[in-house]
């Protein structure tokens, strides 16, 4: 009875992992922004790669191994967000602009946007 | 020379103090001193769009300059008599932008107040660009007549050898977490790993020990680390929680997404739990904070609901909590002091704010509606 | 569902399955790593894609009944987060990221 609640526990564990990473992979594909994308790149994607990890965990069993998978999944949710911090605060300090709803640019004419504003820059410094 | 006229250019460094009071040590000598010290403005990089005519830095120097002053009487003690302490703001009405132009400027400074040694900060640097202090010594050690020194002080980050700032206490704990570390990787405990793992744990120990910890940890973390466990739950919660809300915002249809930067000064302090509030907020779905300075996080929000989570403080009240204590909960959320802001676009910054949780289903819904039009450019 | 069916055969499967269609998502994240447009979106596809293959890695060890590609797994977490941030801070001129 106890190993079958565990495998019906593994079950859902990986179904509910895989279900998050399915939204944060849509996510990043759907997006208008790498603001945006970096919302579920780090935050549904370390919840799906948690749940699975999780289930992996349960898989083992009390061993020498499975530590190993919860530590794993210990460094996920600490270095995720650090990594999407890291890589939004990289877009901010070039000067790409975040996205919003009454505007009506792509990803592409913000990025041609903050390159211009970075090139005028540039041009203004070489004139000194 | 009996009478030794200093010029000591300042900036809000972390070595200030120690240069302050190393030149009024050299100053007073063995008879009376003078001190000239200079702030040079000039233009930081990152004022650059703000209008120079406003100029908000004024009243940060002189109150800078004005601390300066109080220092070196302090270091002057009971001799504060033979002292004579000025003060100016250089470079004001003029474009600095080299160590070759700052020179020039302290060097006029200086011989219009007949000084003959200059005292740099090793950590000095106005903000025309790095690095800075080679340039400028070598720019002032052309002019003759004007002895360049470097104060000697002590807490520099650079060039301090192995294992200096760190106390054993220190060295020790990383040791012991790295050797533990090595360990639970190992899962045996043959003597092979128990070797290796010490030499391991000694180089890491030896090289890190100062990156790591700022003070020695104590059992003051040990309950920190308790209560940690506590908000760990919540926190989990927390993400769960919104992490359904994004999934059904991202999954809908329409793609009813309302992103907006936002500004949030938090009631916490200090390098570890401001970075472990803003993980908390990255981890959490709908708020990824952008840019830290200081308190201020930069927080870019996917939804509405997200937007009034972030400024109804939870998290920050958590992080609170696990760093000063059940007391610091009392605190008012940011929302209640004031302390948020709605940065994109600046004009809607009431209406965004003011909004109540049902009004926000409702703008929420409506946004869906009008941003048909951009979604069809989104699915490209 | 019958309860004949929850046995630890059915995880094995499940698991190995499971890395079928973890695979499949990290594929769909070229898309992002090679369209762009900014070097950050790149970065941010590279490093799903690096959460996926960890994941990936978990789930293949676990089915397989192979330990050391947790071993492997661990290591491939950190450097994918040494990666993302390294990346992070050379892309910017003015360096400073973290």
């Amino acid at each position: 009875m106890i190993e079958r609640l565990r495998v019906a526990t593994i079950l859902v564990l990986v179904l509910l992992g895989l279900f998050f990473t399915f939204v944060s992979t849509t996510g990043v594909l759907r997006l208008p922004d790498v603001y945006s994308r970096a919302h579920t790149a780090s935050q549904a994607d370390t919840l799906g790669a948690g749940f699975t990890l999780a289930a992996v965990a349960l898989a083992l069993g009390w061993g020498t191994t499975s530590y190993k998978t919860v530590l794993l999944l210990f460094f996920i949710f600490v270095t995720n967000p650090t990594a999407a911090h890291a890589i939004s605060r990289a877009a901010d300090e070039e000067g790409i602009e975040p996205w919003t709803t009454d505007d009506d640019r792509t990803d592409e004419d913000l990025l041609d946007a903050s390159q211009m504003e970075t090139d005028g820059g540039d041009r203004r410094g070489d004139q000194q | 020379m009996s009478d030794d006229r200093l010029l000591v250019p300042v900036a809000d460094t972390p070595t200030v103090r120690q240069t302050v009071e190393s030149a009024v040590k050299t100053a007073l000598g063995d008879s009376e001193g003078y001190v000239r010290f200079v702030y040079v403005h000039s233009p930081d990089s990152s004022r650059e769009e703000e209008d120079p005519t406003v100029d908000p830095p004024v009243k940060e120097t002189t109150e800078f300059l004005n601390r300066v002053v109080v220092w070196a009487r302090d270091d002057a003690g009971d001799r504060e008599g033979d002292l004579t302490v000025e003060t100016a703001r250089l470079g004001f009405d003029d474009y600095l932008f080299s160590p070759e132009d700052v020179a020039e400027v302290l060097i006029e400074d200086g011989t219009a107040h007949d000084v003959d040694r200059v005292v740099l900060d090793p950590e000095y640097d106005p903000g025309v660009g790095a690095p800075f202090l080679r340039p400028l010594e070598y720019e002032l050690a052309k002019f003759p007549g004007l002895d360049v020194e470097e104060a000697p002080v002590q807490a520099r980050a650079r060039r301090t050898p192995l294992l200096a700032g760190s106390t054993p206490i220190q060295a020790g704990a990383l040791f012991f977490v790295s050797f533990a570390f090595y360990q639970v990787l190992a899962g045996t405990l043959e003597l092979f790993d128990v070797v290796t793992g010490a030499v391991s744990a000694t180089i890491v120990a030896v090289g890190l020990a100062r990156v790591t910890f700022h003070t020695d940890p104590t059992f003051a973390s040990l309950g920190r680390t308790l209560r940690l466990v506590v908000y760990l739950p919540y926190l989990l919660y927390e993400i769960l929680k919104a992490n359904v809300q994004v999934a059904a915002v991202i999954l809908h249809p329409r793609l009813p997404i309302d992103p907006r930067l936002t500004r949030v000064r938090a009631a916490v302090w200090g390098g570890l739990p401001v970075t472990t509030l803003a993980n908390s907020i990255t981890l959490t779905p709908g708020t990824l904070s952008v840019r830290v300075d200081g308190r201020t996080l930069t927080v870019h929000t996917l939804v509405p609901a997200a937007r009034e989570g972030l400024f109804d403080g939870g998290l920050e009240r958590g992080v609170r909590f696990v760093f000063y204590g059940r007391d610091a909960m009392q605190i008012a959320s940011p929302r209640e002091r004031n302390d948020t802001r709605v940065l994109q676009p600046p004009d809607e910054a009431e209406t965004t704010d003011g909004n109540d949780s049902e009004g926000d289903v409702a703008k929420l819904n409506e946004t869906g509606g009008d941003g048909a039009n951009s979604n069809g450019g989104d699915s490209r | 569902m019958t309860p004949a069916f929850l046995t630890a055969e059915t995880v094995t499967d499940v698991f190995l399955l499971a890395a079928a269609v973890f695979l499949l998502l990290a594929v769909a994240m070229f898309y992002r790593a090679i369209r762009g447009p900014t070097t950050q979106d790149r970065v941010l596809a590279v490093n799903v894609l690096g959460t996926n293959t960890v994941v990936v890695l978990a789930l293949v060890g676990a089915g397989l009944g192979e330990p050391s590609l947790l071993d492997i797994a661990l290591v491939y977490a950190l450097l994918n987060f040494l990666m993302a941030v390294a990346i992070s801070k050379f892309t910017v001129d003015r360096g400073g990221v973290l």
